[in-house]
């Protein structure tokens, strides 16, 4: 079942069309990744889904319903954690989680209870009486997770939830969105830094001004612009390796000479390191460096918008 | 319940100790800088200005109202004015109020006088020049013999006391320097409170609060109605405190109706909080807080806050009565030390019409806008 659907959105501000006629779907228990540089349109989207921007035409339906129509039960059902904190920070922790937690519907010990484990999942059970002005960047960022996940949604909106923070901080919430996926939420994951997506998200869409450009898996999308990746490695002596042995491994299409270097193309989908070096240890090659040529979502990028994600 | 949720979390700002020091610590201070450095200007002697003499036609001869109009104008000269008096009721409210220094009769039979005894000196002047004026009519009329006195000139004479009929209201207990700093600091740091109302919305945008605000199951009235009701219960917290320091600490006087001078000054706050929300909505960014510090600056200066706004004459004078500043600072003041609430209901409707429309203006602002 499709917990978010977007068919057709469109947002437009006067004559600039932010948003240019989008439509993709979020299943159940998915990490849908939304990848693309600043002013693709993310946050706009995302804007809409929460409700925070009205829509100029299409639809948005959020577990079968539809969000115009029902706003209260959309909005009760969606996480959003910004890409600016929103955070108080003249209130302790406990009580910015338990103010927020409030507005949805969460009264007495089942709001204490549900404060309690997401200051503890986020990793801010021993903070809670302490105030955000004196929390580190990745603390604030841990705690605007916390402060949109209380009331348990069926939905998590991420919007670059690491910009700005330390990389120990942005490995542990990276690591919170995995954890939250396999306790069962929805998640949609904003970001420009690719790494991130490959990493965490299960189905990716690349949007640039305004346009889904791409989507699908992060195989489905390297295998846009091509279906191979390419090891080159350095050997010693390397024009007298024989190179029927590489050949033979399974997933290899065609290997080559180029100088002191061996270049083996394979299957984009296989990953084939092992054994290439196995062989070449076997002919008792002397292995100098290896290189790897692997597409990413970046180079996808690149190649269908002629930009680069961090342009 | 969310609107609860709201007010409650805007009261938290309580724990704010610069809001706290702003909030109480500025007007007590000025409070008791003000009232001690300035008792003897409200106590001691003032400089004689301008006599104004309200009086009314009791029926007179065309030859005392001939004379009468010759001592008007001769009078104006010496900065004592006489000025006719449209209503009786009316007269008698200002000579109460010292807007002028007392109101006469002006008969065959005689001249009735009433004054206010608060103003003392102009008080007596006033007897004075009545008294020798009827003398001098007397005078002329025994001269004259049944002739026309026309061509008989005023003079002064000794005070017949037979001939004018004196009266004083009693001005009632007079305000001390502290008394009287007590009410306006009060009053004039309620309306820095519109300074942090017009604030209110803007500061959730400056925090992006107002996107997880806008994105939960709350809907933007209640999130306006529940900042505003926090607000004003914050303020109103702040106003009672004001009010028992200033009375157990200095002693001042808030007299024996303290529940209606404060649900004057609640009214107040309702205005202020309108005002800053209004402003805010209204004119977009920084330029809606310099409108605001002008007005709040006007209103002070005309409204009693740093001296008497009766004093102020002429151009100003009549600005002053277009003051909401004023009419809150003389409904308490009059309420306290005349025992009239008289200016309550007056001064109540003001601030809670205005801050009425301003609001609902802002509420339609509001809607016509995507956020807060």
């Amino acid at each position: 079942m499709n917990v978010l659907a977007i068919k057709r959105l469109t947002k437009k501000f006067g004559d600039f069309i932010a948003v240019d006629d989008i439509s993709f779907s979020v299943g159940q228990g998915e990490i849908f990744g939304f990848l693309g540089p600043n002013g693709a349109g993310k946050s706009t989207v995302i804007h809409m889904i929460a409700s925070l921007l009205s829509i100029s035409s299409g639809e948005i339906e959020l577990l079968g319903k539809n969000i115009a129509k029902h706003r209260h039960f959309a909005k009760s059902n969606i996480g959003i954690v910004p890409q600016e904190l929103s955070i108080y920070e003249d209130m302790s922790a406990y009580e910015n989680v338990e103010f927020f937690a409030g507005l949805y519907g969460l009264r007495g010990a089942q709001l204490r209870k549900s404060v309690e484990e997401a200051l503890a999942f986020v990793g801010l059970g021993d903070k809670r009486r302490d105030y955000p002005k004196n929390f580190s960047g990745g603390m604030k960022r841990r705690l605007n997770i916390a402060c949109a996940i209380a009331h348990r949604p069926a939905l998590i909106i991420m919007d670059e939830p690491t910009i700005g923070i330390d990389p120990q901080s942005r490995s542990y919430i990276l690591d919170s969105v995995k954890k939250l996926n396999e306790m069962g939420s929805t998640i949609i994951y904003t970001s420009h830094y690719m790494e991130e997506v490959e990493e965490i998200c299960s189905r990716i869409a690349i949007i640039d001004h305004g346009k889904i450009i791409a989507e699908g898996t992060k195989a489905q999308l390297t295998s846009i612009i091509t279906n191979q990746s390419h090891i080159r490695i350095e050997v010693k002596s390397g024009e007298r390796v024989e190179l029927e042995g590489l050949k033979a491994i399974a997933g290899v299409r065609s290997v080559e000479r180029e100088g002191g270097w061996i270049k083996v193309s394979s299957d984009a989908e296989v990953n084939n390191l092992n054994p290439i070096l196995r062989v070449l240890t076997a002919l008792d090659a002397e292995v100098i460096a290896v290189e790897s040529d692997r597409p990413s979502l970046e180079s996808v990028f690149l190649t269908l918008t002629g930009r680069s994600l961090r342009d | 319940m969310n609107i609860i949720r709201i007010a409650i979390k805007e009261v938290k700002v309580f724990r704010d100790v610069r809001m706290l020091v702003f909030m109480l610590a500025t007007p007590i201070l000025i409070m008791l800088i003000l009232g001690t450095a300035l008792s003897n200007v409200f106590n001691g002697s003032a400089a004689i200005g301008e006599i104004r003499i309200l009086y009314e036609n009791g029926n007179m001869s065309s030859m005392l109202e001939s004379r009468w109009n010759k001592l008007v104008q001769e009078a104006s000269g010496s900065g004592i004015h006489f000025e006719p008096a449209s209503n009786r009721e009316a007269a008698l409210q200002d000579v109460q109020a010292g807007r002028y220094t007392g109101f006469a009769t002006i008969a065959e039979d005689g001249i009735s006088y009433t004054g206010n005894d608060r103003i003392g000196v102009e008080n007596s002047i006033a007897q004075g020049v009545l008294a020798a004026f009827a003398d001098d009519y007397k005078l002329a009329l025994a001269m004259a013999d049944g002739a026309s006195v026309e061509g008989v000139p005023l003079s002064s004479t000794a005070l017949r006391a037979d001939y004018v009929q004196e009266a004083s209201i009693d001005g009632g207990q007079q305000p001390s320097a502290m008394d009287y700093y007590a009410v306006a600091m009060t009053t004039l740091i309620i309306m820095y409170s519109a300074m942090t109302a017009g604030q209110l919305m803007d500061n959730e945008r400056k925090r992006h609060t107002d996107i997880r605000l806008l994105a939960s199951p709350v809907s933007r009235m209640e999130i306006f109605i529940g900042k505003i009701i926090g607000t004003l219960l914050l303020n109103g917290v702040f106003v009672l405190l004001i009010m028992l320091f200033s009375k157990y600490m200095f002693g001042v006087n808030w007299g024996t109706s303290q529940l209606t001078v404060f649900l004057v000054l609640a009214s107040q706050i309702v205005y202020a909080l309108g005002l800053g929300i209004g402003l805010s909505y209204i004119i977009k960014g920084n330029a809606s807080g310099i409108v605001l510090m002008l007005i709040i600056q006007l209103e002070a200066m005309i409204g009693g806050s740093y001296f008497p706004a009766d004093v102020l004459t002429g151009f100003f004078g009549a600005l002053s009565q277009l003051s909401p500043m004023k009419w809150t600072n003389g409904a308490i003041l009059q309420l306290i030390y005349q025992g009239s609430a008289a200016g309550v209901a007056p001064a109540m409707l003001f601030n809670i019409g205005a801050a009425l429309v301003l609001l609902t203006l802002s509420v339609l602002l509001l809607r016509r806008r995507e956020g807060l």
